[in-house]
């Protein structure tokens, strides 16, 4: 029976045909030249959509989640596209997801429905992101407008990636890794413990100290909850300082943190913050470092990196932050400037308030997380200019103290044409004054995502230009973005982190 | 769209000092392209003969004349709407081997790219997958044209008619009609792939409709590009790298021909840097891979990498030739004969290369950026080798739970 079934002449036709089939597909395609044959799929993977044959491929790019936030805007369009290519997964937050909307944005793109503006739908939109692309602006200069999109989205979604982040690290019984540890804060009277404040003088000079002021310094509990210190310092050279020990949680080590974040209010003085470093037993060994900041009248939050602590004794190693034992806050009334703002009209420079919320440390990590996409400013109305860069700039704070990695890109104007033409010059300080390429921005955000010398670094970037002569007033260095070279990672080698 | 309809007319005679015969001629009147097909003894010799072309039955003109360059079309920009940006693009045959990695690219370097394919139940979607838009349209239905070129500034056409189906209505008559829809609709530049060597060989079908359409598109007065193109790495594949692997056996010829095969991304990326530069304005290119292979070389490199040998089935070129003659007889093979028709070239000891140092000058490219077939075929063995093994051992794993 089977037998039978074997010989059905209509089966063996079938059979034969496909054989011959097959051989004769194979014997035309021996006289083609420049027309190929169209390989079976699997195969064909490897060498097309997104395997590691294809140009565009970036090992772990699968694993990566990227919310692109202003996906329609001129650069976010392109982004999105190149992230496509590369063999992200790409979520798009956008405002309402009409037909125009959702045709502009590739088909396997997840689409968000959010608002920036709106803290409670950009929860939904970072679930499941490793990373967050930040290209929209604001589409009108109202102020409203501006503050909305530029600074509060900024901070409503490094502040909504930040709590997404805490929320898996809990489901993992475990502390984020991009969560600042924290070092002090001043929520009761017993929190003031520990702090110790201290005088000082830079120099012994007998005769002078016996006719000034003197000086004087309190650390206390006010009543209305705040922990403050204040003071005045009348001596010449004098310094009031308050000074711990640090205790870190156990297990923990500043060497994973790369600064630290001071939230503080008063009078808008400038304070000199000292690391003591060296073996915690012996304190004669230990080494100083220091570094200036700065705050405003009102409450503020001060970031301040490891890397901007300069060695007392400049014979001394850079800081190792695993070695820091001591943290210190120091008055001196030198190099005060007077605060802005209605303070009143005498200020006397050397007195001092300042209210302290909390100390954090900053953590560190390979990559950026949050890429963001600002302006120099060059290009606009000057009418505009000052709101649009008031706005952009504290957006950007936000974004640096939020403890996420950061890259903030400041292009020039935005031209809309083909980018990798032309040359780029990756600058900091202002002084850039050639537009760029819609598509070059792209390309810089989407390199950036793995490169680890993106990471907390703010740079302006433009297309190669010749300054007038006599007028250079740096060396120009450009990086003509190509398929081959990685122009990213030695033009941002050359800049300075946390800026 | 009355500009679409064709009054192109073509006809092919070999130039007369050399054969006079009149087996070749080939005539288009209307809007259809007839060959007459003879099998002249001196087929070969009249290869190498340049082919003239004429108008039949006109004075001496050149063969072939658009209609929407000598009739006053309204091929002016009429209204002055808002301009087009020279980022938006149109590819042609954006599906294909070639055109997928134009549409990567462009998207790549910021272009809004548009796509043409033919409407089909299982819609193109990796295209859109990568942000490209897709227009349905189909070039052997000129009505369908007009309406997918609006707000274009470059078409990029890598169009090549599917080896089953008649090589003349996409390759001819759509290429014709999508050539003077973009004169009339002020398209801004348009880049053609050609075959290298097109012009010499006039008795292959498919060369000789990508010459006469360089031609026709030099003829229109559009601002163009022109590439050919010798080979492309992509396709040797499926012809050599896959069955080796699986063990099945591999076609060859024993034809001298060599051909310098190319990686479609490096096409690519040379495209585009033709597009944006003015210098190449109106220019034939041509992109040739950096060394000349023939079939058995390419082989002998698969078995190396594969690290096993191939089972190779050498078919002779005379046996391709006869089937190719013998398949022109009848009628229902004529598709056949013209896919077939490259064996003439194969016998001939043609190398499909050229010199690029003058176009990685003008090009400024840098020569060691081209991929060399080593290198490509490389690549493809180590990463096919390494999820080959990948595989493997996951089943091993599997057999061990079970």
């Amino acid at each position: 029976m089977k037998r039978l079934v074997d010989a059905n002449p209509v089966g063996l036709g079938r059979r034969s045909r496909q054989i011959f089939d097959e051989a004769w597909r194979k014997f035309s395609e021996l006289g083609q030249i420049s027309r190929t044959t169209r390989t079976n799929d699997e195969s064909s993977l490897l060498i097309q959509e997104g395997g590691p044959m294809c140009e565009f491929a970036i090992p772990g790019a699968q694993n990566t989640t990227v919310l692109v936030v202003g996906a329609t805007s001129r650069v976010g369009r392109i982004v999105v596209r190149k992230l496509m290519l590369r063999g992200y997964s790409v979520k798009a937050l956008v405002r309402n997801a009409d037909e125009e909307v959702v045709a502009m944005l590739p088909t396997s793109v997840k689409i968000v429905i959010g608002d920036v503006g709106d803290p409670a739908t950009l929860r939904v939109a970072v679930e499941g992101c490793s990373k967050i692309i930040y290209c929209a602006t604001a589409r009108s200069s109202i102020t409203v407008d501006l503050n909305r999109v530029d600074y509060q989205g900024v901070y409503n979604l490094s502040k909504a990636f930040q709590d997404y982040n805490n929320k898996l690290a809990q489901l993992r019984a475990g502390k984020s890794s991009k969560s600042k540890l924290l070092l002090a804060k001043f929520k009761s009277a017993d929190s003031l413990n520990g702090w110790e404040v201290r005088k000082g003088t830079y120099f012994q000079d007998a005769v002078a100290a016996k006719y000034d002021g003197g000086m004087d310094a309190k650390f206390e509990y006010s009543e209305n909850g705040d922990a403050v210190f204040s003071g005045y310092v009348f001596t010449r050279g004098g310094y009031v300082e308050l000074s711990t020990k640090l205790s870190l949680p156990l297990g923990s080590t500043l060497d994973r943190y790369e600064g630290l974040i001071l939230s503080i209010g008063g009078n808008g003085r400038s304070y000199v913050v000292i690391l003591e470093s060296g073996p915690s037993g012996d304190t004669s060994q230990s080494s100083l470092y220091f570094s200036r900041i700065s705050t405003k009248v009102g409450f503020c939050r001060v970031r301040v990196p490891f890397s901007s602590f300069r060695p007392v004794n400049p014979a001394d190693p850079p800081l190792d932050p695993f070695l820091v034992h001591t943290l210190t806050i120091r008055f001196e009334p030198r190099r005060q400037r007077p605060s802005e703002g209605a303070v009143g009209g005498s200020q006397d420079l050397r007195s001092f308030q300042m209210i302290l919320e909390y100390i954090k440390a900053l953590p560190t990590g390979q990559e950026t997380d949050f890429i963001l996409v600002s302006c120099t400013g060059s290009g606009i109305e000057s009418s505009r200019r000052e709101s649009v860069l008031r706005a952009k700039k504290a957006g950007e704070d936000s974004l640096r103290r939020s403890g996420l990695g950061y890259t903030i890109i400041r292009p020039g104007p935005l031209m809309e044409e083909p980018g990798g033409q032309r040359a780029l010059i990756f600058d900091q300080g202002n002084r850039i004054s050639q537009g760029i390429s819609c598509a070059d921005v792209a390309d810089i955000c989407v390199k950036a995502l793995h490169d680890s010398t993106a990471r907390n670094k703010s740079f302006d970037v433009c297309y190669e230009y010749v300054a007038e002569p006599g007028k250079e007033l740096y060396e120009l260095v450009a990086h003509l973005p190509d398929k081959a070279n990685n122009y990213l990672t030695p033009a941002l080698s050359a800049l300075e982190k946390n800026t | 769209m009355a500009s679409t309809t064709l009054h192109s007319r073509l006809s092919h005679t070999q130039s007369p000092a050399v054969t006079r015969s009149s087996s070749s001629l080939r005539q288009i009147t209307g809007n259809s392209l007839t060959w007459s097909r003879a099998f002249a003894p001196d087929r070969l010799l009249s290869a190498v003969s340049q082919s003239s072309l004429r108008v039949v039955g006109g004075s001496v003109k050149p063969l072939i004349t658009c209609a929407a360059g000598t009739e006053p079309v309204a091929a002016a920009n009429l209204a002055p709407g808002t301009p087009v940006r020279p980022t938006s693009i149109m590819v042609i045959g954006a599906t294909g081997t070639l055109g997928r990695q134009v549409v990567r690219r462009a998207l790549d370097e910021g272009y809004d790219v548009r796509c043409l394919v033919r409407p089909r139940p299982a819609p193109a979607d990796f295209l859109r997958d990568w942000g490209a838009t897709v227009v349905n349209g189909d070039l052997t239905k000129p009505e369908t044209i007009p309406a997918t070129l609006v707000g274009v500034h470059t078409i990029i056409d890598c169009a090549t008619g599917r080896p089953e189906e008649p090589i003349k209505t996409v390759d001819w008559e759509g290429k014709v009609a999508l050539i003077q829809c973009a004169k009339a609709m002020g398209i801004q530049k348009y880049v053609f792939f050609s075959i290298h060597n097109c012009d010499k060989h006039p008795e292959v079908p498919l060369m000789e409709i990508k010459y006469c359409t360089e031609k026709f598109l030099k003829d229109t007065g559009i601002n163009h590009v022109v590439i050919r193109l010798c080979g492309f790495m992509q396709g040797l594949i499926g012809q050599y790298a896959v069955p080796i692997l699986e063990e099945k056996s591999v076609w060859g010829t024993d034809a001298p021909t060599r051909i310098a095969y190319m990686d479609t991304q490096d096409i690519a990326r040379l495209t585009f840097i033709a597009i944006r530069s003015e210098k190449v304005n109106g220019k034939l290119l041509t992109f040739a891979g950096p060394r000349a292979w023939t079939t058995q070389e390419v082989i002998t490199l698969c078995e190396r990498l594969a690290g096993q040998d191939a089972n190779v089935t050498t078919v002779p070129v005379s046996v391709l030739k006869f089937t190719r003659q013998l398949t022109r007889c009848f009628e229902w093979t004529n598709d056949v004969a013209d896919r077939l028709a490259f064996s003439e070239i194969l016998t001939s000891d043609t190398v499909f290369s050229v010199p690029m140092n003058e176009t990685y000058q003008l090009l400024g490219v840098d020569q060691k950026d081209i991929i060399t077939l080593e290198k490509y075929l490389q690549d493809y063995f180590t990463n096919i080798l390494k999820k080959l093994k990948d595989l493997k051992a996951q089943s091993k794993q599997s057999d061990f739970y079970i």
